[in-house]
């Protein structure tokens, strides 16, 4: 959060100075404006937002998923590891950990990268701010469009990697592959 | 956008409810939701006032030539690469597609930030890398960029034909 407070800091100020030697103080003052009127406007939304998120995170535990993806395999597994993931509460410093814990589970590699489509393309909890922030249709559209990408990856890696875990996602088993990370 | 601020009232009522009965924890996600809020507000401020800025700069030919409708599959590439690189978070980077949409640019445009933004987010980059290495990387980066491309070029044909 720290590093994405900086860097919006450091790219506002850039932006500033660039509106003001674009179009003076009249076009700052002009982009402030329209800063404000976004702000007022998406103040309650915003609020509803985070009543959302909060009570999400609450009534899905990592425990409840984790029996889910456990639970399921093949299609079945597919679409429910694809809405596991758009229910995983968290950023990428929480879910890439909670995955790589699967590893000693040997779970199949298809259901895990169906997570992270899942939790990348759906993440429910990141749904009311894009309707807030963004535009409650294009919110809808975007959603509705992306629906089937976690299951068509899922299915294709089903097809491409079935036989692979995690731990060696793109080796035949007994090969060695030196790029694979999992183990630091 | 008040219809939006009811919609997401009543569901954040019913879900409450729900933890109530079920859980009883409803009163710890609301401190978490509003805990959440106090650390995302001043990143939030700051993204507004980005993208009031880039509302301003962003001229209309520049819109109409390479992000609209009438960009065509240009804007939809230039989607995907732009959403790339908005390496922030859905508070930072929301206001910054708002404003893209409110300058002008084509539906299938904006799908195409939004998916790759979701998909290809180089703020992942680190910890795919860190965790599952590079080849895990490249490979979703690779396996990922179709469906970008598909996302938007489908919302542009339906742009084109329904509206």
């Amino acid at each position: 959060m720290k590093k994405s407070l900086m860097v919006i800091s450091v790219s506002t100020a850039i932006f500033i100075i660039i509106t003001y030697v674009v179009g003076g103080s009249s076009l700052v003052l002009k982009g402030f404006n329209n800063s404000i009127n976004t702000a007022v406007q998406s103040a309650l939304m915003l609020l509803a937002s985070f009543i959302i998120i909060g009570q999400i995170q609450v009534l899905l535990s990592k425990e409840i998923l984790n029996k889910w993806l456990q639970k399921f395999s093949g299609i079945r597994g597919i679409i429910i590891s694809a809405f596991a993931g758009g229910l995983f509460p968290g950023g990428p410093y929480i879910y890439y950990p909670f995955i790589l814990s699967f590893k000693e589970k040997e779970l199949p590699f298809y259901i895990l990268i169906t997570f992270i489509f899942g939790k990348q393309v759906y993440d429910f909890s990141r749904i009311p701010m894009e309707v807030s922030l963004v535009d409650s249709n294009i919110a809808l559209i975007r959603n509705l469009i992306t629906i089937p990408i976690p299951i068509i990856v899922g299915l294709l890696a089903q097809r491409f990697f079935h036989n692979r875990t995690l731990e060696n996602p793109f080796t035949e088993a007994g090969e060695k592959d030196g790029s694979n990370h999992c183990d630091s | 956008m008040a219809q939006t601020t009811v919609i997401l009232s009543i569901v954040a009522i019913i879900l409450i409810l729900i933890n109530s009965k079920k859980t009883g924890k409803q009163l710890e996600g609301l401190k978490l939701g509003m805990k959440q809020m106090l650390q995302t507000i001043p990143l939030i401020l700051g993204a507004f006032i980005l993208a009031g800025m880039i509302e301003v700069l962003i001229p209309r030919e520049f819109v109409q030539s390479w992000l609209s409708k009438e960009a065509g599959l240009r804007g939809i590439v230039l989607g995907t690469l732009g959403g790339m690189l908005l390496a922030m978070g859905p508070y930072a980077s929301f206001p910054i597609i708002a404003s893209i949409l409110a300058s002008g640019a084509g539906l299938g445009t904006i799908v195409s930030i939004i998916t790759a933004w979701c998909l290809l987010g180089l703020s992942k980059a680190p910890f795919e890398t860190a965790f599952f290495g590079v080849k895990f990387f490249v490979f979703k980066l690779i396996f990922s960029m179709p469906f970008c491309f598909g996302a938007g070029l489908v919302v542009h044909v339906l742009e084109m034909v329904l509206l």
